[in-house]
Formats: C-alpha cells, sequence, structure tokens
C-alpha cells in the first residue's frame, strides 16, 4: 500500500507528515486523478492547516478544472438528451455523469473524461443515427474490424463525439459486453432504474443504488484501462457510504441484488479492492457474505497483488506495475470474450499495432 | 554520469529537477542560476525528470524524456534539445494544472511594482517586445504567462529563459548586442530558437507581484511605424479573455479579474516594425516625463 491509499484509509496520518511525505503524496493523486478528492478528505477532516498552501493552491487548481468539466458533461448530456427525447428514446446516464445528475457524493470532487450512457438495444441503432443526424460523428478512425468489434461484441458503439463540442459520448446497450462472463440482463436495469432531474430540466434515467455499485465493480472487474482506476475505487466507497446511510438495510440489497444479477464475484472484487486501497468499511457480516463470491484462494491473492501492483504502486514509473497493468489488460479481455474470440481480436490487434501516434499537440505558446 | 537533483523557482511554483544530463543541468544553471537551489527539504508542484529513454536510442541519435508524476506525457526529443523540452514541457504542466490562478497569454513586465501586459497570440511579436523591455530595464514577469491572482487581480511573476524564434533572435541582437542568449537549437518544433536569460533581479524580485496599469495588445507589422492608440475597454475586456489559458475553465471568477484588470488598466493596441522605437515609446507610457515617447 502507498502513501496515498494509506490516507484513504485515514486521513488524519497527514498530520505527521512532513516534506518528504508531501512529495510523494501530490503526484500519487494527481496521476489518480484524486485531487478534488483528496482536497475534500482534508476538508471532512479539518486538516487544510496542514496541507502545504501550495499544494492547496494545486488541489483548488484542479477542483476548478473539475467544475468546468462537469458543467461540460452536464451540458452534454442535456444535448443528448433532448434528441433522444424527441425520437421518444428513453435514456438512462451511468458513471460519473449519472452522479452528476443524480446529485451524489462524488458530484463534489468527480472528474470525468466522457459520458456514458445507455439505451435499450432495440433502440441503439436509432439513437446512434438520430445523434449521427445531429452533429455527433465517430470520435476516432474505426476500420470496420472495429466497426464489427464494438457493434458485434461489445455493448457499446463506436464512441461519439459532436462536432463542436470535447466531450466524448459513450452510448451502451449494457453494462458488460454481451460476450463476457458476465451476462447481466438489461432489461432489469431498466426495472429498477429511478429518475433525475436537473435544474435545467434536464430529466434522465440512472441505475438503482444497488445497480449503480454493481455497474462500477463489474467495470473495475473487467476494465482494461487500470490506470486512475483508484478513482472509481474511491467512487465505490463513497456511493456505498451514502447509499447506507440513506437506508441501514442497503449492504443486503446490494448482495441480493449482485446475486441476481449475476455479479457476485465482481461485488467480491470491488468490495475487497476499496477496503484494502480506499478506506471503505463495510459490517463484517457484510464482508463475510461477499467472501462467498471469492475466487479459489491462490487466485484471489494473485488477483490482490496484481491490483494493488497498478493501482497502489510504491512509486510511480514502476517496472512493476506496468507489468501488473499488463496482465489485468490480458485478463480483462480473458473476462471479455470467449478464447477463440480473444485469440482471434488479440492476433488481429498485433497485426496492427504500429509505434505509438500519441503526442500532445496542444501547445503554450 | 552525475545524477542531478535541482530545485528551480518559477514563480510561484517549486520544480524538482532530476537528470543525468549534465549538458543539460549547465544550461539550465546558465540561465537560472540565481533561482536554482539543491535543498530537497521544499514541497514542489512538480517534480520533473529528463532521463534518456531505456532502449537503444540510449546511444543511437541519443534522446531524451520529459517526465512527470511517473509518465511521460511527450514524445522523445534529440538529447541536444533538452533544455526546449523541459521550457516546453514545465508550461504545458502549468498550462493544464495551476487553474488557481487566471493564465493570461501575454508577455508581462513591470516599472517597479507597475504591470504592463502584453498579450497576443503566436506571431504578435509579444515574446521579442518583452524581451527587448526587458533589455532595456523593465523587470521581467513572464514572457508567456501572466498569472493572475483572481482574489487580488495582481499578477505573479515567473522570469524564465525568452524563447526567441527565427527572426526574432537576429532582431534582439541588432537591438542589444550584449543580450545574454543561450544556445542556439536550430530544429526544435517551433524552428530555430535560442532564448534571452532573465536578469538576476528579475529572478531575485520573482516574489514580488506586480499591479497591472498597462494593457497593450501588439501587433508586429513588418515596415509600420510605431502607432499606439487607445482601445475601448469593452473590446479591451473581450480581446483579453481570448488571450486566456483558462478563460473559461474558471467562469465566473476569470470574467471578475478580467474586468478588473481592464478597469484598472489604461488599454491600448500597438502596432510596431522597429524595435527601438517601440521600447521607447512603451516605456514613455511608464515615464511619462521621460525622454522617449512622442
Amino acid at each position: 500500500m502507498n502513501l496515498l491509499n494509506r490516507f484513504l484509509n485515514d486521513p488524519v496520518i497527514a498530520r505527521d507528515w512532513g516534506v518528504g511525505e508531501w512529495n510523494r503524496f501530490l503526484p500519487l493523486a494527481r496521476n489518480a486523478r484524486l485531487l478534488g478528492r483528496s482536497l475534500a478528505l482534508f476538508e471532512q477532516h479539518d486538516l487544510l492547516d496542514v496541507v502545504p498552501q501550495r499544494l492547496v493552491d494545486q488541489l483548488r487548481g484542479a477542483l476548478a478544472q473539475t467544475r468546468y468539466v462537469q458543467v461540460q458533461a452536464l451540458r452534454e448530456l442535456r444535448q443528448v438528451a433532448r434528441v433522444l427525447d424527441r425520437e421518444g428514446i428513453p435514456l438512462m446516464a451511468l458513471k460519473g455523469v449519472a452522479y452528476l445528475v443524480a446529485d451524489l457524493p462524488p458530484r463534489g470532487w468527480r472528474n470525468l473524461s466522457d459520458i456514458d450512457l445507455m439505451v435499450r438495444e432495440g433502440d441503439i441503432s436509432r439513437a446512434e443515427l438520430a445523434l449521427q443526424r445531429k452533429g455527433w460523428q465517430p470520435s476516432g478512425e474505426f476500420d470496420a474490424y472495429d466497426q464489427h468489434y464494438y457493434r458485434a461484441w461489445m455493448h457499446e458503439v463506436p464512441p461519439l463525439k459532436h462536432v463542436n463540442r470535447d466531450t466524448e459520448v459513450d452510448l451502451h446497450h449494457n453494462l458488460a459486453p454481451p460476450v463476457s462472463r458476465i451476462r447481466i440482463d438489461a432489461a432489469r436495469l431498466w426495472d429498477e432504474a429511478t429518475t433525475a432531474s436537473d435544474p435545467y430540466g434536464l430529466t434522465v434515467k440512472v441505475p438503482g443504488p444497488a445497480d449503480m455499485l454493481l455497474h462500477n465493480a463489474v467495470h473495475l472487474y473487467m476494465n482494461d484501462e487500470l490506470r486512475g482506476g483508484l478513482r472509481d475505487v474511491m467512487d465505490f466507497r463513497d456511493l456505498f457510504e451514502h447509499f447506507l446511510q440513506q437506508d441501514a438495510g442497503f449492504e443486503d440489497q446490494l448482495l441480493k441484488r449482485a446475486e441476481a444479477l449475476g455479479c457476485g464475484r465482481p461485488l467480491y472484487y470491488a468490495v475487497s479492492t476499496a477496503q484494502r486501497l480506499a478506506g471503505l468499511r463495510p459490517s463484517v457480516d457484510f464482508v463475510r457474505a461477499v467472501q462467498r463470491h471469492a475466487p479459489f484462494a491462490p487466485i484471489a491473492h494473485f488477483m490482490a497483488w496484481l491490483i494493488e501492483q497498478a493501482l497502489a504502486p510504491s512509486r510511480l514509473g514502476l517496472r512493476r506495475s506496468a507489468v501488473a497493468h499488463q496482465l489485468l489488460f490480458i485478463r480483462s479481455h480473458w473476462v471479455r470474450m470467449p478464447l477463440p474470440m480473444l485469440l482471434r481480436h488479440l492476433w488481429r490487434k498485433a497485426l496492427k499495432s504500429k509505434a505509438p501516434t500519441s503526442s500532445i499537440q496542444e501547445t503554450p505558446g | 554520469m552525475t545524477d542531478h537533483k535541482l530545485i528551480l523557482d518559477a514563480g510561484p511554483f517549486k520544480v524538482g529537477v532530476r537528470t543525468v544530463d549534465s549538458a543539460f543541468a549547465k544550461t539550465l544553471d546558465f540561465f537560472y542560476r540565481d533561482a536554482l537551489s539543491s535543498d530537497a527539504m521544499q514541497v514542489l508542484d512538480y517534480d520533473i525528470s529528463i532521463a534518456p529513454p531505456r532502449n537503444l536510442r540510449r546511444w543511437i541519435r541519443p534522446q531524451m524524456l520529459f517526465g512527470i508524476d511517473g509518465a511521460v506525457p511527450f514524445e522523445p526529443h534529440p538529447v541536444e534539445n533538452a533544455f526546449p523540452m523541459f521550457e516546453w514541457g514545465l508550461n504545458w504542466c502549468i498550462a493544464t494544472s495551476a487553474h488557481r490562478y487566471l493564465m493570461l497569454h501575454a508577455g508581462t513586465v513591470a516599472f517597479g511594482d507597475r504591470a504592463m501586459i502584453l498579450p497576443g497570440t503566436p506571431g504578435s511579436g509579444k515574446s521579442t517586445l518583452s524581451a527587448a523591455l526587458h533589455l532595456r530595464g523593465a523587470r521581467l514577469l513572464s514572457d508567456e504567462f501572466g498569472l493572475v491572482r483572481p482574489e487580488k487581480g495582481d499578477l505573479l511573476p515567473m522570469p524564465r529563459g525568452i524563447p526567441l524564434k527565427n527572426t526574432s533572435i537576429e532582431a534582439i541582437l541588432e537591438f542589444d548586442p550584449a543580450a545574454a542568449l543561450g544556445p542556439t537549437y536550430p530544429k526544435t518544433r517551433k524552428g530555430r530558437v535560442r532564448h534571452l536569460r532573465p536578469d538576476a533581479q528579475s529572478l531575485l524580485a520573482q516574489h514580488e507581484p506586480a499591479v497591472p496599469r498597462w494593457l497593450v495588445f501588439p501587433k508586429y507589422q513588418a515596415g509600420s511605424g510605431e502607432i499606439l492608440q487607445p482601445l475601448d475597454k469593452a473590446e479591451a475586456f473581450r480581446q483579453l479573455a481570448f488571450n486566456c489559458f483558462n478563460y473559461q475553465l474558471m467562469g465566473e471568477t476569470s470574467f471578475r479579474a478580467a474586468v478588473q484588470i481592464v478597469r484598472s488598466a489604461d488599454c491600448y493596441t500597438f502596432t510596431f516594425s522597429r524595435l527601438d522605437r517601440a521600447v521607447e515609446q512603451l516605456s514613455a507610457l511608464a515615464d511619462p516625463g521621460g525622454e522617449g515617447g512622442r
């Protein structure tokens, strides 16, 4: 466990920090996209006076950026909702943008890079077409194979972006790929969905409380982009605590729902990870019940180790955490698709892979 | 190879710089001697490493990587361009994270504690003009970043090497043959670049804020005379807001800060081509009784 995780577990340890700790903390928190969350923790625990002023400035700068991105995300959601509403297509907001529109605790600090949305599978082609007619375009280059990959095997269409704006829209019809080991009946998510609205007259569906957490868990379980995944683990803890405060029976509901939707294993990983790395403290009974969904012990331990290397490296830029990321990436594909499909997919990707071309073009001056 | 661990005071920011490249460390020392220390007991804003990639490129046409937070956000650069890469990378770090400040895309100089803001897009001549004003004794705040504390409305200095591009290099050498220029970088993404070193006074005074007093929108126009014209405040506001890195991002805060600057500063547009005349005319704003001016 690194310094950031120890802080998330028990923020008051920051009282004893010296220069060395603060200098390790900032890069870790920045890398994990947890600057805004950290600022809130310092405030909630009355620790702001021990934080060096230049760090407070960095944290406030990050929060200003987050607020801006949040406004953009909600605006994008309104634009999409307007188009789909005219088509009579019900729309559900997921993840970050759902927390925003439902005014849940992550709203105070949560950054987001795209908005995740869901429509019913039967509506998704019509929804995509309607959005494309109104100026949303595929946000990158997708060749015939990529198109096939998304449409036949994944639970989303290729990401969209409006020509005049910067926020990416990921349009899903389920929480997990239909070919994966986790098969969720999306209709049941719609049954439990609640309605959220913002002051500007936007009304959309958001998943029910338990489903919101299960989506987070499935995402951790399958995500091939674990970098910055600690933020999602923190979301899990924040939402868990919030819903539990609202309803003392929430742990039970969550467990039952996970079992009903076949998400026991992802729930186990999410709970155990949030306990170890993000200070989640559920009841003993709940932990024991979730434990029943753990894999065979050596595998559970190995996975815990891998996740820790990836999400809580003792230092940034370690070779070991790069290897852990790689293994988790392969594993995420393993749980996403059956083996023959996986082999074909990786073969295609290997043939196509070129030298990395990512280069940031934005330049000050 | 020696491991250099330095701390650079870049205005309000403390920047850790780790490198094994002694030539780069030497260049850093040339530009920032009065702002560098090796005292490790300081809280850092950015912890940057300038290091070779872990592959064959260590030996064949060697390259350098800019590292921050254990990540490498940019493509590698040839080893000889380590300094411009560092400067550019640090600016990128600041521009993408320091939203505690309103960041004007402007050259800024000061006469005592009275600041002159020269906003402008690349090519407007703001760097060259800032360099020339600095060489005639104005305190350099920055050639590129006007860091405004929104709650106070003042500017924080961040004096750095001024990257002169292509023909600006000769223009400055002609203007002041004794100008303290660093090495020439013949091939960077911005063409040929040579940096002007900020003077020791500017570095030593880099924690002393300055109050916006003049807002001048420069425009270099070859062959033109020097024309300084008062600018309508509403128009000045519009152009100032346009020339910010994070105006939109900061919302109401930046609106109020920009309004305050425009209210408290005399606003002008300035077309120029001859550096000596231009500097005379702008300096005269700060010292109306002096020799220069009309």
